[in-house]
């Protein structure tokens, strides 16, 4: 056994997901540790953006990472991590929410804002305190379908076909949602980003 | 919100996923297009927003949380009493492994040692003075023996 450690590379920074997760799929450990270190702030940011509360992101982050590695066998595209493991945390997050079942999952009649919403200029967006508090409330205002969508797109940086793909949605469908769920946001940041009202 | 044809294009400029060539051309349209320049400014500060958010996050410590959902739990550092017996324990084995190599050259030595004397002891005319039979005889008293020592002629002809 520790001829075989041996002989696997040194893991760094620059070691490729892709790499990490063939490693931890022959039970290597430190692989999947690896793994867990490089993702851990972003899966636990999406699921405290799905959950709102700090200590049942904390809970379902380690479901996550749990679940991953009981799981990881059945990851064949070995460069997909991220995304796959996203959409564990979002049925983490879905099942804790039925537990509390205080959340509305998809939007009937989501008032998205069909007139063109007044731009700020991106050059002074600053995100203070009182900002961010602003700006976690809008994202709270979305359905939670709608809400990890978005995320998984503008926080995540998930390719559409990733999106899809982890909520069983057609690509349309996905640009749909997250466009709707832009404009709300929109909406609501409005009056904090420039003083206007949309 | 927006009938321009380019706008769909807009969100790859402002991921950074677009190619310069791409960048350049839809931002210098977005310039002349009121819905484009709309439409860039939001998708630009919502990423602004997006990394903000994200470069003040905490790395929480969950992974002994995971490791012990999963079996991954990172073995403890022994007991300082553990390491004292295990080292103990090799102190043990190392010496066995040698001392009775040392323990039996020694006894060779001893033996060889001894067997040189016994040797020279059996040689020894003074030895074979009492080795020789010799006729004993009761003695007057009646109790006891007294043997008449017998040198050999060997040892007088040696003297």
């Amino acid at each position: 056994m520790l001829r075989l450690l041996q002989r696997q590379p040194a893991i760094t920074p620059e070691t490729p997901d892709e790499a990490l997760v063939r490693r931890a799929q022959q039970n290597e450990s430190a692989a999947f540790k690896a793994l867990f270190e490089r993702h851990v702030v972003a899966v636990r940011r999406f699921l405290r953006d799905l959950l709102r509360q700090g200590d049942l992101a904390d809970d379902a982050t380690q479901e996550t990472f749990a679940r991953a590695h009981a799981q990881l066998v059945k990851l064949t595209d070995h460069d997909r991590f991220k995304p796959w493991v996203l959409g564990i945390a979002r049925n983490v997050a879905f099942e804790a929410r039925r537990v509390r079942q205080h959340d509305v999952l998809d939007d009937e009649d989501d008032g998205t804002p069909t007139a063109v919403i007044p731009s700020p200029d991106p050059e002074r967006v600053l995100l203070d305190a009182e900002l961010e508090k602003h700006f976690t409330e809008a994202i709270g205002t979305l359905s939670a379908n709608r809400r990890a969508a978005l995320l998984m797109r503008l926080d995540h940086g998930l390719a559409y076909e990733d999106i899809a793909a982890a909520f069983g949605w057609s690509i349309p469908t996905v640009k749909n949602e997250i466009h709707r769920a832009r404009l709300k946001l929109r909406a609501h940041l409005l009056p904090h980003l420039t003083g206007e009202r949309p | 919100m927006s009938r321009c044809g380019r706008t769909a294009h807009l969100e790859a400029v402002a991921m950074g996923e677009a190619s310069p060539a791409t960048s350049a051309e839809l931002r210098a349209h977005a310039k002349q297009c009121v819905l484009c320049r709309h439409e860039l400014n939001w998708l630009e500060s919502e990423s602004t927003m997006f990394r903000q958010r994200a470069g003040r996050d905490e790395v929480a410590q969950l992974w002994k949380g995971v490791a012990q959902r999963s079996g991954l739990e990172t073995p403890r550092a022994w007991p300082r009493v553990l390491v004292a017996m295990a080292a103990a324990a090799v102190l043990v084995l190392v010496v066995g492994r040698v001392a009775p190599r040392s323990v039996s050259l020694a006894t060779d030595t001893n033996r060889q040692e001894e067997e040189a004397l016994e040797s020279s002891m059996l040689s020894s005319p003074a030895f074979l003075f009492f080795q020789e039979d010799e006729p004993c005889s009761k003695l007057p008293s009646g109790v006891g023996f007294q043997c008449s020592p017998v040198v050999p002629a060997s040892f007088l002809a040696s003297r």
